[in-house]
């Protein structure tokens, strides 16, 4: 599943950023790695971006690189 | 003398700690890249004078975007002698991560540990000399906004140490890195950084790293590493672990159990569709505010002024020494009166917006509408910063990846009235066709930017990256730390507007007095009166005004001849007003600005701007003579 797809307010666990390109950086510096679990707090009308919480920080990724973001829910 | 820097990641509160120390001049604000270029200062420790450099925050030492840059290009080249590293105790484990990479340095440095006030709110308790031991290195809390530990992190800046520690990955792992570090050392020269860490973030894909591998024969060692390692994700999640094992080893939490305010506000202000209504009702009280506030200032000014200028009429009979002392008089008074009731406020109120913590919500808020014009969200807060100053939007753009969103955010950040511009629309179209008018020119300035933002998307090659931005918790900024701030960005005003304004206002005066206005006029005719329809002496009022837009306003009425501002509705009539507005909106930025926008994005880029911004306000102002009549 992708995080663009992700509910809210839903523990998720993060598979695997796709490659290629640089944003996945500034990603993995801001805490989204592969293995950390983030929430989905809110996303912006009119396919704006997503607001989610990983480890206490809010952070915003844009749609483009949400559905980028390979994610699994867990229990 | 030796030299300090400051590094840390964005936000954790670098300048915040450099203006304690060394003084307000470096401002500060609660958005990650609020600082975009170096600041130095100075200060004493004993008797010790030392050099303190504040820096843009970076997220680690392979740089991102241009103020990253600037920051890792710093650390490596000039001669720092200590690395104050400031970590957001409220966001401990991200930050570490920073720290473990500057500990392989291997140069003095000291821990600052920040925020600690805000990560005992959180509920986080962290254990000093613990962390200290963990990592090694000598670890000071403080308070920074508050000035709390400052003076027992400055007495220990002469007994920073090398850190005694280095990260160490797993067997495996390490194995890996050290079969490409090994061949790195002998086959690549001209390195500044730490064979292993270079090597490591050459595994980790970092582009300006790996470069240096092309065509070495360390190329297929580092090929081989990055396949065994993940690409580096296997040094990413253990280092991130580590980093997760220091906090739970050093710090104690407690589960607070109350909703933060913070998700409460900011279920308000992010709402999908009442965030849009506040941050509208926000902005239309800000110019409200602003507007009602400076019309009554600019009135009783007005009237001082009258009286001293007719004071004067009848006590100096030389007409020459009139008119002189009689432009330095009213440049003074105009600067204090017109100006700064419009100025002060403003700057005042975009600090709060600064300093509170909404700009980086606004560019959740706008960024779907921002890709309209080929930008993301943080490019609003070079938009919100244009309101204030160009220049710091202009600048505000290093923390944009791609050329393409740098380019159109700096064109675009260029048409956002800043304050000086914002004296014209409310002491000129405001005053004397009403606030209705005011609203109305800013919401159609919006719309101009708008429309040129969909151009320009059009016109220019290449693809935007997304908006990643962290987004910070809401702080409440002090009056007195809005007040410095405020002083910071007027002072430019004050030490340089006023002082034009005087020359610029005895010019005027000299102009009229040896007749001169009828030659300079002649050049002006054809664009403004023939074409816009104004009186043509605005034409150096205009030039004026690119030197500093704050002029122009207050030059308008001494270059028509009027003896006050007040009578400037009895040579122009409204539409020529709006006329004039629109153009001052829209036409050339200031020469800070333009030289802002060379830097940035080059000397095309600037002439581009310049140019398209002229013909954009000769257009619209054409329009606006055209259509006013019918409207006013
Ligand atoms: N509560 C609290 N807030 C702080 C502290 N230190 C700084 N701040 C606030 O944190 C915000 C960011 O501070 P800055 O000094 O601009 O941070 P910076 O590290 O220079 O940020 P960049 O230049 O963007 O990298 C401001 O709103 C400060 O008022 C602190 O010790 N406690
Ligand atoms: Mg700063």
């Amino acid at each position: 599943m992708k995080l663009e797809d992700g509910k809210k307010n839903i523990k998720y666990k993060i598979l695997s950023i796709e490659g290629g390109c640089r944003s996945k950086d500034r990603l993995i510096k801001l805490g989204l790695i592969p293995g950390s679990i983030i929430t989905i707090e809110r996303s912006a009308p009119l396919k704006g971006p997503f607001m989610v919480d990983v480890s206490g920080s809010k952070i915003v990724v844009g749609r483009g690189i949400a559905s980028r973001i390979d994610i699994e829910e867990i229990f | 003398m030796i030299s300090v820097a400051l590094i840390g990641q964005p936000n954790c509160g670098k300048s915040t700690l450099f203006n304690q120390i060394a003084g307000y001049k470096s401002l500060s604000a609660n958005f990650p890249g609020a600082t975009v270029s170096y600041t130095k200062g100075k200060t004493y420790i004993g008797n010790d004078l030392i050099e303190v450099i504040d820096l843009p925050g970076t997220y680690s030492l392979s740089w991102y975007d241009d103020a990253e840059k600037e920051t890792i290009k710093a650390l490596f080249s000039s001669d720092i002698d200590v690395i104050i590293n400031i970590v957001d105790a409220s966001t401990m484990i991200r930050s570490i991560e920073l720290t473990l990479e500057l500990m392989s340095l291997g140069r003095p440095m000291i821990v600052a540990l920040n925020m600690m006030d805000e990560a005992e709110n959180k509920g986080i308790y962290i254990n000093i000399e613990r962390l200290q031991d963990i990592l090694g290195i000598k670890v000071v809390p403080i308070i920074a906004k508050k000035g709390k530990g400052v003076k027992k992190l400055l007495e220990e800046i002469k007994n920073a140490q090398n850190p005694r520690k280095r990260c160490i990955y797993s067997k495996n792992v390490e194995k890996e890195i050290k079969k490409v570090t090994e061949c790195a050392k002998d086959n690549i020269k001209n390195v500044q950084w730490p064979c292993k860490l270079f090597s490591i973030k050459a595994i980790e894909g970092f582009g300006p790293c790996e470069k240096f591998f092309e065509e070495t024969e360390c190329k297929p060692l580092l090929d081989n590493a990055k396949n065994a390692l993940n690409n580096g994700l296997d040094i990413i999640q253990e280092r991130h672990a580590l980093c997760m094992n220091i906090f739970e080893n050093s710090a104690k939490v407690k589960k607070i159990r109350k909703k933060s305010i913070e998700s409460k506000i900011d279920k308000f202000l992010m709402h999908p569709v009442f965030g849009y209504v506040f941050m509208f009702a926000i902005f239309i009280l800000i110019f409200y505010v602003v507007f009602t506030g400076g019309v009554p200032i600019e009135n009783l000014v007005i009237k001082a002024f009258d009286k001293i200028d007719a004071y004067l009429a009848s006590n100096i009979h030389n007409k020459l020494l009139f008119s002189i002392v009689k432009g330095g008089i009213d440049g003074i008074g105009a600067a204090t009166g017109i100006a700064l009731p419009y100025l002060f406020p403003f700057l005042f109120i975009i600090s709060i917006l600064e300093d509170v913590g909404y700009l980086p919500r606004i560019a959740y808020l706008m960024d779907s509408t921002m890709h309209r014009m080929g930008v993301h969200g943080v490019s609003v807060i070079s938009f919100v910063a244009g309101y204030g100053c160009s220049v710091p939007a202009i600048m505000a753009t290093r923390i944009l990846k791609s050329k393409k969103e740098k380019y159109i955010t700096a064109f675009l950040a260029s048409l956002v009235p800043c304050s000086a511009r914002s004296i014209v629309i409310m002491g000129l179209a405001g005053y004397f066709l009403g606030y209705m008018y005011v609203m109305g020119l800013y919401a159609f300035n919006l719309f101009i930017i708008l429309i040129s933002g969909i151009i320009l998307k059009k016109l220019l090659p290449g693809m935007s990256p997304e908006i990643i931005l962290d987004i910070p918790p809401y702080r409440l900024p002090t009056i007195k730390t809005l007040l410095i701030k405020t002083w910071y960005k007027i002072k430019d005003f004050i030490y340089l507007a006023i002082p034009m304004l005087i020359v610029g206002s005895i010019i005027l005066t000299l102009i009229s007095y040896y007749k001169f206005d009828s030659y300079i006029n002649v050049i002006f005719t054809p664009l403004l009166t023939g074409v816009l329809g104004l009186p043509a002496a605005v034409g150096v009022v205009l030039i004026f005004g690119i030197l500093k837009k704050e002029l122009t306003l207050i030059m308008l009425y001494q270059a028509l001849g009027l003896s006050s501002i007040s009578m400037v509705n009895s040579v122009m009539n409204p539409a020529q007003m709006l006329t004039f507005t629109i153009f001052v909106m829209f036409y050339i930025p200031c020469v800070a600005t333009i030289a802002a926008i060379n830097k940035e994005i080059g000397t095309k880029g600037a002439t581009t701007i310049t140019f398209a911004t002229l013909v954009l306000a000769v257009l619209l102002a054409f329009i606006t003579k055209i259509v006013s009549p019918l409207i006013v």
